[in-house]
């Protein structure tokens, strides 16, 4: 054994070192428990903290959706350029208020932007609509709008319902094929007395005296997304509106929507609108949690709850496991570990099992919401409730943390009680 | 320093001039008495309920000792190993290991006195089960903040030495009993101890393992002090010195 000669224990390391051990310890001890002899503790520990956490990040997902409005907002865009002192669509019946003008060409250099999926005008008019057989022109509120080949959602309609594209706008003209579509709201289609495929004949003031009335077709009758089902809309090709409505010539609009990277829209959006006001219409915006009663109430709750129950699992369960443990606090008292190292190793061992858990109830919670937003989807609302938002993740996070932290004294207040001489001289 | 100081100190390059200069003390106890039942340890009123472990107990064991304690279940045996070990503070006498006395130190003081001069081998080997051989071993370096990279050399260096070179990453539930204890050993001596105390350390093996652990003990324990505490005939046949208590006192220190 002349090697131990050599060896010098004495001399106390660096105490960075002894921290770094002593993790490295309960990771590894955390690691072998789970993985080689299978510690069902460290597995119910986890995954009572994974399913709290995943009901937290659920509730405050639907939170989150319902503070937001998210997808159940009338559009789906991410920016929105409004007139300043106009921050919202003129009602039906409303005084008109100030437009956007040359929106179609500014839209369209908007479009050319990077980042930018998709813009485009809108431009709200209520018409008079007659069926067929029916002698009553009904107004209804025309949306008219550039749809694309992707899905959006405009005025709580789907636009894809709508050929892509506005031929009738010919680069500025207004004298392009019209295309004569028109996607109801159910509102609508129920005021109008119209199904699908039911040709329309505008009325009223808006037709031109020296012009045929012009007809439109219903290619498809919608649930307002919105949740509004009084207000009859219908969406329409924006130049077909323009011209209807006589803002053809300035190419006025009441808004611009704008799809993509938000910050990108919005620079583009401010370049060709600088005088504008300019709306991020990001629905998951968390801050807008604190002005929504019905949803800061629901997350405060999800916060508490998930504290509280969190905390008591992993109280317990780390308790218990340290009840199970005491041999091994005993053993690391005896090979010279003092009272703050031990306890360290179990309360780094506890916050680790804590924040596993948290990753795995993660990793649930988001998978939960999207769950929630299929069943929401197939049975009572038009589209999603629940958004994911990255926050979610540190918040999850900390929330475990807190837990983890509220629970600790149980664990410990166990661990110190330990006797080594009882538990060694068994 | 080196932990190991006493035994650098007396072991002269002649072996044979070590018989003729005597050995300065390891451990020393000194009328001690203990009494287990109440709170434990000194400044405690009297209680009908407590058992009286160790009755005015004295001996010293020098560097490079074996000293065997012998006697039936409850004579004081194990009390005696904790008391030298730190683990316990008797009711009263003094405790002294490398001439500090133990039952005038705070417990930490007694902590790090036990991480830097004793080893200690358990009957039933208490190895943490989720750690490998060579963490196990070098459980006690973790603490005394030695590097990673010098940890895991220090531990191979006595896992080969207890013959367990190919066993390194095992974990315990994978080893015999006799390799646990090796383990168990190698563990004791990864600080390089002055003092190694072992509680009945082959009552957990058959005859043939428990003979190879014993040749073990008494070539790591060579040089240094150690104190077996034993019912075993063989295993005490090995000591230099016998102490046999009965009901808490000494009867015969085989002097």
């Amino acid at each position: 054994m002349e090697a131990d000669d050599e060896f010098d224990a004495a001399r106390d390391g660096s105490r960075r070192t002894r921290w770094r051990g002593l993790v490295g310890i309960s990771v590894v001890r955390l690691w072998k428990r789970t993985v080689r002899t299978r510690s069902s503790r460290v597995v119910a520990t986890v995954g009572a903290v994974a399913l709290t956490i995943a009901l937290l990040v659920v509730v405050t997902g639907v939170a989150l959706g319902l503070a937001g409005g998210g997808a159940v907002d009338d559009t789906d865009a991410d920016v929105q350029i409004v007139p300043e002192e106009s921050g919202a669509l003129s009602a039906v019946d409303g005084v008109e208020g100030p437009r956007l003008g040359d929106a179609n060409e500014r839209a369209e250099s908007i479009r050319s932007s990077d980042d930018v999926d998709h813009a485009s005008p809108v431009l709200v008019e209520p018409v008079k609509l007659e069926s067929a057989g029916d002698d009553e022109p009904k107004t209804v509120l025309l949306v008219g709008v550039v749809p694309d080949d992707e899905p959006r959602t405009v005025g709580g309609l789907p636009t894809d319902a709508l050929e892509p594209g506005d031929p009738h706008y010919a680069n500025g003209s207004y004298d392009g094929p019209r295309e004569g579509e028109l996607v109801l709201s159910e509102a609508a289609a129920e005021r109008l007395e119209a199904e699908t495929d039911d040709e329309l004949t505008v009325g009223g003031s808006q037709v031109p005296e020296n012009a045929s009335a012009p007809t439109v077709t219903a290619t498809a009758v919608e649930e307002a997304g919105d949740g509004d089902d009084e207000t009859p809309v219908a969406l329409v090709h924006l130049s077909e509106l323009q011209t209807l409505s006589g803002a053809d010539n300035d190419q006025l609009a009441d808004q611009v929507l704008i799809w993509g990277d938000t910050d990108a829209a919005e620079s583009a959006a401010a370049d060709e609108y600088p005088d504008a006001a300019i709306e991020s219409h990001d629905g998951t915006d968390p801050s807008a949690l604190f002005g929504d009663g019905l949803a800061f109430a629901t997350s405060l709750l999800a916060f508490v709850v998930g504290i509280a129950i969190c905390a008591s699992f992993v109280a317990t369960t780390a308790g218990m496991t340290v009840t199970e443990d005491r041999r091994t606090l005993a053993v690391l008292e005896a090979v010279g570990y003092p009272a703050r190292s031990r306890l360290s190793i179990v309360a780094v061992s506890t916050l680790l099992t804590t924040l596993a858990g948290a990753l795995v109830g993660i990793v649930l919670g988001v998978g939960g919401i999207y769950a929630v937003n299929a069943l929401a989807s197939a049975t009572v609302a038009p589209g999603a409730v629940a958004v994911v938002h990255p926050i979610l993740v540190p918040y999850a996070l900390a929330v475990a943390l807190v837990s983890g932290l509220v629970a600790i004294p149980y664990p410990l207040a166990v661990a110190a009680r330990t006797s080594v001489l009882e538990e060694v001289g068994r | 320093m080196s932990n190991h100081a006493l035994r650098q100190t007396t072991a002269s390059d002649d072996d044979s001039s070590t018989d003729d200069v005597e050995s300065p003390t390891a451990v020393r106890l000194e009328s001690v008495t203990h009494e287990y039942g109440a709170n434990g340890g000194r400044g405690r009123s009297g209680d009908d309920r407590t058992v009286t472990a160790l009755r005015n107990v004295s001996f010293d064991v020098r560097a490079g000792d074996i000293v065997g304690l012998e006697g039936p279940s409850g004579s004081g045996k194990s009390t005696i190993l904790h008391a030298v070990s730190g683990l316990l503070v008797p009711s009263d006498g003094a405790v002294e290991l490398l001439d500090t006395d133990l039952t005038a130190c705070s417990n930490r003081e007694r902590t790090r006195l036990r991480r830097r001069h004793v080893g200690i081998v358990f009957q039933r080997f208490h190895l943490l089960p989720s750690l490998s051989a060579r963490a196990n071993v070098a459980l006690p370096l973790v603490q005394a903040g030695i590097p990673r990279a010098k940890r895991r050399e220090r531990a191979e260096t006595l896992l080969e030495k207890v013959g367990l070179g190919d066993r390194i990453h095992h974990l315990p539930g994978e080893l015999s009993g006799g390799e646990r204890q090796r383990v168990a050993i190698a563990r004791a001596l990864v600080t390089d101890p002055d003092v190694i105390v072992a509680d009945e350390p082959t009552g957990e093996l058959d005859t043939a393992t428990g003979e190879d652990v014993l040749d073990l003990l008494m070539d790591i324990g060579r040089d240094r002090a150690l104190l077996v505490a034993s019912h075993d005939e063989s295993t005490l046949a090995v000591a230099d010195r016998v102490v046999t208590l009965r009901d808490g006192r000494v009867v015969s220190d085989g002097g």
